[in-house]
C-alpha cells in the first residue's frame, strides 16, 4: 500500500498544529483598547458573508457614506447585524478611516528628517481577511 | 405575450403598494449619491487525477480539467437613504453576464422593493456565491455551475448559482429585540428556460446567460423565502431558512419546475457550520418517447427529481490560514433523456450513462492562505463517488484545485 496518502495527511496535520497556536481574532499589533472591542464586533458580524478586506479596502472615508454602507449591509437577509451593532461597527470604521486619511496626508507631505515626524501609520488590523 | 392576468395584477398591486409606502416614508433633505466599486477575480486550476474523460474538451459527459477564470465587477450606488442601485458584470465559463442590475427601494426595514435583474432569494449560499466570499475553489454540488465531474451527465447542480433573472422582489427584515431576526422575500421573475429543444426534458441554464434576456412567452416564475436568525450570545448565531420556487420553462408554459430548499447555519465565534438541502421536481415533454432511456411510465412518468445537499465546516486556523471540510452530493430519480440539453436535436445518438436512480457524493478538504488581505491562495482535494461506472468501469475519482483569488 502506498505511503503517500499517509505522508500528505501527516504534513497537513503538522501544518494545522503549527497554525493552531494563534487565533484569528488575536491582535498582531495592538489596537487601542477602545477600538479593539469595536473591531471584534465588526470582525464577527461582517465576516459572516464576506472577507473583511471588502469594507477595509473600499476606499470609503466619509462618515455619512459609512452609515449608508453599514445600513445596506444590516438589511441583508440573515445579516445578524442589529441596530445596536451598527454603533460599534461604525465607530471602528470611522476610526479606521481617520487613520487612513492621516496616513494619506502623511504620504503627501515631504519626508521629514527629524525623529519628531508624525507617526501617522494606519493601525494594523488583525485577522482582516 | 402570454403572461397571465393574475401575475400582471399581482405585479401592479406590489408596485402600487411600494409607491404608496414610499410616499409616506420620511424623506432625506438631500440625495447625495455615493458610489462604491468592488470586484474580484479567481483563477483556478482543476486537476483530475483519474477518470477517462479528463482529456475531453468541455461538453456533454465531459470533465472540465484545466484553468477556469471567474471575475466580477460591481458598482453599488446609495442614491438616498431609501434608494440604492447595484450593477454587477461577471465573467465565467459562460462568457459575460449581468449578474445584477437592480434598484432597491426601501420604504422601511420590513419593506424593500427590488426591481431589475438579480438572483431571487433562494437558500443561503447564493449570498456568498462570489469566489472571494467562499473558501473553496468551487461551489457546493447543489449549486454547481459547470465545475463538477461528469457535469454533462447531470446538467449541473439542482440550482446553479448565481441564477440571475429579471423581475421584482419584495422583501424585508424585522428584528425582535436584539436576538431574533426575521427575513422574508416574495418574488416574480422571468425564471429558467429551454426554448432550444423541440421536446424539452430539463432546464437549459446556458439560455439564462445569453445576452438576449427576454422571456417572451413563459409565465413568470414565482417564489418565496423565509428565514429566522437567532443570537444565542454575542458570538453565537444560528439561521434557519426555507425557500421555494415555481415556474414553467418551455415556450408553451406547460412544463413546470418546482424547487424547494431548507438551510441551516450555525456560527460560533468565527467557526461556521452550514447545511443546505435542495430538491427540484422537473416535468419533461414525453411526446417523443424515443429520446428516453426507459419506457415512459403511465403514472408519474413525466418528471424527474433531483436532490442535493451539502454540509461544511469552516475554521480559521490563524491570521493566515482557514481550513474547510465539506461533504456534498446529489441524487437524481426518474427517466433519463438521451439528448444533450439545448442541442435542439430530436433523435438520440447515444445512451446517457445515468440510470433511473443515480447519485454522486463528494468529500472535500481545503486550505486557504491569505498572502495579503485581498489576495488568497486556495487549495483543495476532492474525492468523488458515483453510482454508475464510467467507460473504464471506475466509480470513483480524485481531483484537486489550486487557485488564487483577489478582491478589491
Amino acid at each position: 500500500m502506498s505511503k503517500q496518502p499517509a505522508r500528505i495527511a501527516l504534513a497537513f496535520a503538522l501544518l494545522v498544529s503549527a497554525c493552531a497556536g494563534s487565533h484569528v481574532d488575536e491582535p498582531e499589533s495592538p489596537l487601542p483598547s477602545d477600538e479593539r472591542a469595536d473591531y471584534a464586533i465588526f470582525a464577527l458580524r461582517c465576516s459572516k458573508c464576506h472577507s473583511l478586506a471588502r469594507p477595509l479596502d473600499s476606499g470609503i472615508d466619509d462618515d455619512e457614506y459609512w452609515r449608508r454602507y453599514v445600513e445596506r449591509m444590516r438589511r441583508q437577509p440573515a445579516s445578524g447585524i442589529s441596530l445596536a451593532d451598527t454603533v460599534p461597527i461604525l465607530r471602528f470604521l470611522r476610526a479606521y478611516s481617520r487613520a487612513q486619511r492621516k496616513r494619506k496626508q502623511a504620504q503627501m507631505e515631504p519626508p521629514a528628517d527629524d525623529a519628531s515626524a508624525p507617526n501617522a501609520r494606519t493601525p494594523r488590523v488583525p485577522g482582516s481577511r | 405575450m402570454s403572461v397571465s392576468r393574475r401575475s400582471v395584477t399581482l405585479f401592479a398591486c406590489l408596485l402600487t403598494l411600494g409607491v404608496l409606502l414610499g410616499l409616506f416614508a420620511p424623506r432625506p433633505l438631500r440625495a447625495a449619491e455615493e458610489y462604491n466599486f468592488a470586484g474580484s477575480a479567481q483563477l483556478d486550476y482543476h486537476y483530475v487525477a483519474s477518470g477517462p474523460r479528463n482529456q475531453d474538451v468541455p461538453g456533454p459527459s465531459s470533465t472540465f480539467q484545466g484553468f477556469t477564470m471567474e471575475a466580477g465587477l460591481k458598482v453599488a450606488v446609495d442614491i438616498s437613504d431609501h434608494l440604492s442601485a447595484n450593477v454587477k458584470a461577471c465573467y465565467g465559463c459562460h462568457g459575460f453576464d449581468i449578474d445584477m442590475a437592480y434598484f432597491d427601494y426601501r420604504a422601511r426595514d420590513e419593506f424593500n422593493l427590488r426591481v431589475g435583474r438579480f438572483s431571487p432569494s433562494f437558500g443561503a449560499f447564493n449570498l456568498r456565491h462570489d469566489p472571494a466570499n467562499h473558501m473553496l475553489s468551487d461551489k457546493p454540488l447543489p449549486y454547481d455551475m459547470g465545475r463538477m465531474l461528469r457535469k454533462g451527465d447531470w446538467n449541473n447542480g439542482v440550482l446553479p448559482s448565481p441564477f440571475p433573472s429579471s423581475g421584482v422582489e419584495i422583501g424585508g427584515s424585522h428584528w425582535a429585540g436584539t436576538t431574533l431576526q426575521f427575513d422574508y422575500a416574495l418574488y416574480a421573475v422571468t425564471g429558467f428556460k429551454n426554448y432550444n429543444d423541440p421536446h424539452p426534458t430539463d432546464l437549459n441554464f446556458q439560455e439564462t446567460h445569453l445576452p438576449y434576456f427576454v422571456g417572451s412567452a413563459v409565465r413568470p416564475a414565482t417564489g418565496a423565502r423565509l428565514a429566522f436568525t437567532a443570537r444565542g450570545s454575542a458570538t453565537v448565531d444560528a439561521t434557519l431558512g426555507a425557500s421555494g420556487m415555481l415556474g414553467s420553462y418551455d415556450l408553451k408554459s406547460e412544463l413546470t419546475y418546482v424547487i424547494v430548499g431548507a438551510d441551516f447555519a450555525l456560527r460560533v465565534q468565527r467557526t461556521a457550520f452550514r447545511f443546505e438541502y435542495l430538491l427540484r421536481r422537473q416535468q419533461f415533454d414525453t411526446q417523443n418517447p424515443d429520446i428516453f432511456k426507459y419506457a415512459i411510465a403511465e403514472r408519474g412518468g413525466d418528471f424527474f427529481t433531483k436532490q442535493g445537499a451539502f454540509a461544511e465546516v469552516e475554521q480559521p486556523l490563524s491570521s493566515l490560514f482557514d481550513v474547510t471540510a465539506r461533504v456534498d452530493g446529489m441524487l437524481r430519480r426518474g427517466n433519463v433523456s438521451n439528448l444533450a440539453i439545448g442541442s435542439g436535436a430530436d433523435a438520440a445518438t447515444s445512451l446517457s450513462p445515468l440510470a433511473y436512480r443515480s447519485y454522486v457524493i463528494r468529500e472535500t478538504l481545503g486550505l486557504e492562505c491569505a498572502l495579503e488581505r485581498n489576495f488568497r491562495l486556495k487549495g483543495s482535494a476532492e474525492f468523488w463517488q458515483f453510482s454508475y461506472p464510467d467507460s473504464l468501469g471506475q466509480k470513483t475519482a480524485l481531483s484537486m484545485h489550486v487557485g488564487a483569488v483577489g478582491s478589491f
